[in-house]
């Protein structure tokens, strides 16, 4: 556990001397909060909808790529790797750690959501179980996007290849569940979009969890992907081929 | 201390390292030298269990690389050839993450302070790596290594880049070190290690060549000498007419020659009149000279070469046999 606490802290510190990390942060925030307030006047309600049902594509394909593009990539580039690698700890200990960070590092950038409930909370009477449902799920697919980001991070030593191709990931599982896009795939293959949908799909899981149902499938659903990424991720590494 | 059995390494289609075997006494100080690509790098990485071997077993202490390289690691310190350094960490930030990693625990208070005091970085503990000359980034990374004080050290090109001034200050740093611990250092000058080392392995094109002190090697490459000779001629008739010359060991043709002009170094053993018997050919095929001086090689490349061909002659022989 300390090891992890070690290989944590310095990860997470290095967030905070990169300004890429900062950008996207203010980029994610401005964009969620600014799409959703044009919802917000147009439809009057004192609800999250709107931000929950964007949330995924932004997450997927520009925010956690951003943020975990160089948790193996960046240390590739600089040679650290082969410090890090031959250090007397497990590497699924410096894996972990590593991926905490990133996570930790989201759930800071999604706490600077919390003007939009509050906002509500001053303007009107909303239902927190669906919010509190919202970022439940949001917790639980951000975590899961950035276990695929560290993931795909350990094969490249260029932070935007890592980038792009966590992006095309993220970004390919968020939309063969997306509204009216299982139906689209079905028309030219049939079949292929439902099966898709609800086997690989997040966004019924996500969505499910926003409103509400938790299925402990959905659960079940975010908690073994992301254990896959981060253990395939683990044996990558051990694989040693350098 | 380390032990290599008929280590293997490759890379694709390249063989990085083909069938080596060595091992090391502890309290040793080993000098890795050859050419840069020779597999001096890719020897110390499976020592500190970085990269695996494609074939042999490797073992540093009682733990195998393979099976137990957590073990492993605790017992060596590795500079690595890239100098891994967090540029926007501070070099105290940078010492101290390495000491937990180690777990060092109570022992890192002390520790530091020796290494700090060691490594000459007294002055440079509240500055970012980032800002540090080569030379210092070099000492920090070393520091990294010895935090831990541990038996085993390995050194990949501790002194490349460095200024004169700095190299000497390496050095002796290391000579001191040496004195407890069992050292593996690498580098492509030779005589840069020949008064550290207790012994010299020479690698080349991913296999061991020679193995002794540093007399034992300077004994073998002194007995060789070398001439270049370039003449106009085609170089299908050169090399016929320079087959008969039986004492030459081995020859690399120069392909900087204007055309119609052949050049080649030919290496041969020391105790015979060369040049007479290369002025009897040039005058029996009636060549004109271009140039003809002898040579004076770096000593690592002069041993590469004659040990190289040294095997070559021996496979031949008993193959012919």
């Amino acid at each position: 556990m300390r090891d992890i606490g070690i290989i944590f802290k310095r990860e997470f510190q290095s967030y905070f001397y990169s300004p890429i990390a900062y950008v996207f942060s203010i980029i994610f925030i401005f964009l969620n909060t600014s799409i959703y307030m044009f919802h917000f006047f147009l439809l009057g309600n004192a609800d999250m909808r709107s931000f929950f049902s964007t949330l995924p594509l932004v997450l997927g394909i520009i925010f956690i790529p951003a943020i975990s593009m160089r948790l193996w990539s960046e240390e590739k580039k600089l040679g650290t790797i082969e410090l890090l690698l031959t250090l007397p700890i497990k590497t699924e200990y410096i894996v972990l750690g590593k991926y905490l960070a990133g996570f930790a590092f989201y759930l800071i950038a999604l706490a600077g959501t919390f003007t939009i409930p509050i906002l509500l909370v001053i303007l009107g009477r909303p239902d927190f179980g669906p919010i509190i449902g919202g970022y439940l799920g949001a917790i639980l697919l951000g975590g899961f996007f950035m276990s695929i980001g560290i993931f795909i991070s350990s094969f490249f030593e260029d932070q935007i290849v890592s980038l792009i191709i966590t992006s095309l990931v993220c970004g390919f599982i968020t939309l063969i569940g997306w509204q009216y896009v299982p139906m689209l795939i079905d028309g030219w293959i049939p079949g292929l979009g439902t099966f898709l949908d609800k086997y690989i799909g997040v966004s019924r899981h996500f969505n499910d969890i926003e409103r509400g149902v938790l299925d402990i499938k959905s659960f079940i659903y975010f908690l073994s992907f992301t254990m896959l990424f981060l253990y395939l991720n683990v044996k990558i590494l051990e694989r040693r081929k350098y | 201390m380390i032990e290599f059995n008929n280590i293997s390494k490759n890379y694709g289609l390249t063989k990085a390292l083909d069938n080596v075997s060595f091992s090391v006494k502890k309290g040793e100080i080993i000098g890795f030298v050859g050419p840069n690509g020779a597999g001096k790098t890719t020897a110390m990485k499976i020592i500190t269990t970085y990269t695996a071997p494609s074939g042999g077993t490797a073992k540093v202490g009682d733990y195998d690389v393979q099976n137990n390289p957590l073990k492993v690691r605790e017992l060596i310190g590795y500079l690595p050839e890239a100098v891994p350094l967090y540029d926007e960490m501070l070099v105290s930030e940078y010492l101290e993450f390495i000491g937990n990693s180690r777990h060092m625990n109570g022992k890192l208070k002390k520790r530091y302070d020796w290494v700090v005091q060691a490594c000459g970085l007294e002055n440079m503990l509240d500055r970012k790596i980032g800002v540090l000359s080569k030379g210092f980034r070099q000492r920090t990374c070393l520091a990294q290594a010895l935090i831990h004080d541990p038996e085993v050290l390995i050194l990949d090109e501790p002194t490349s880049g460095l200024d004169p001034i700095q190299i000497i200050s390496i050095r002796n740093m290391i000579k001191e070190l040496a004195q407890e611990k069992t050292v593996i250092l690498s580098t492509h000058i030779l005589p840069e290690v020949s008064n550290i080392s207790d012994r010299i392995l020479v690698i080349n094109k991913g296999k061991l060549v020679a193995d002794g002190t540093f007399q034992e090697l300077i004994q073998q490459v002194s007995k060789y000498s070398s001439i270049y000779i370039a003449v106009q001629t085609n170089k299908k008739d050169f090399e016929n007419a320079i087959k008969d010359i039986s004492e030459i060991k081995d020859i690399t043709y120069d392909h900087s020659t204007k055309r119609g002009v052949t050049g080649a170094h030919l290496y041969y053993s020391g105790k015979i009149d060369m040049t007479e018997k290369l002025n009897e050919l040039i005058q029996e095929n009636k060549w004109k000279v271009v140039e003809f001086h002898p040579e004076k090689l770096s000593l690592e490349n002069t041993f590469i070469r004659l040990t190289q061909s040294n095997e070559s002659e021996k496979q031949a022989e008993t193959k012919g046999e």
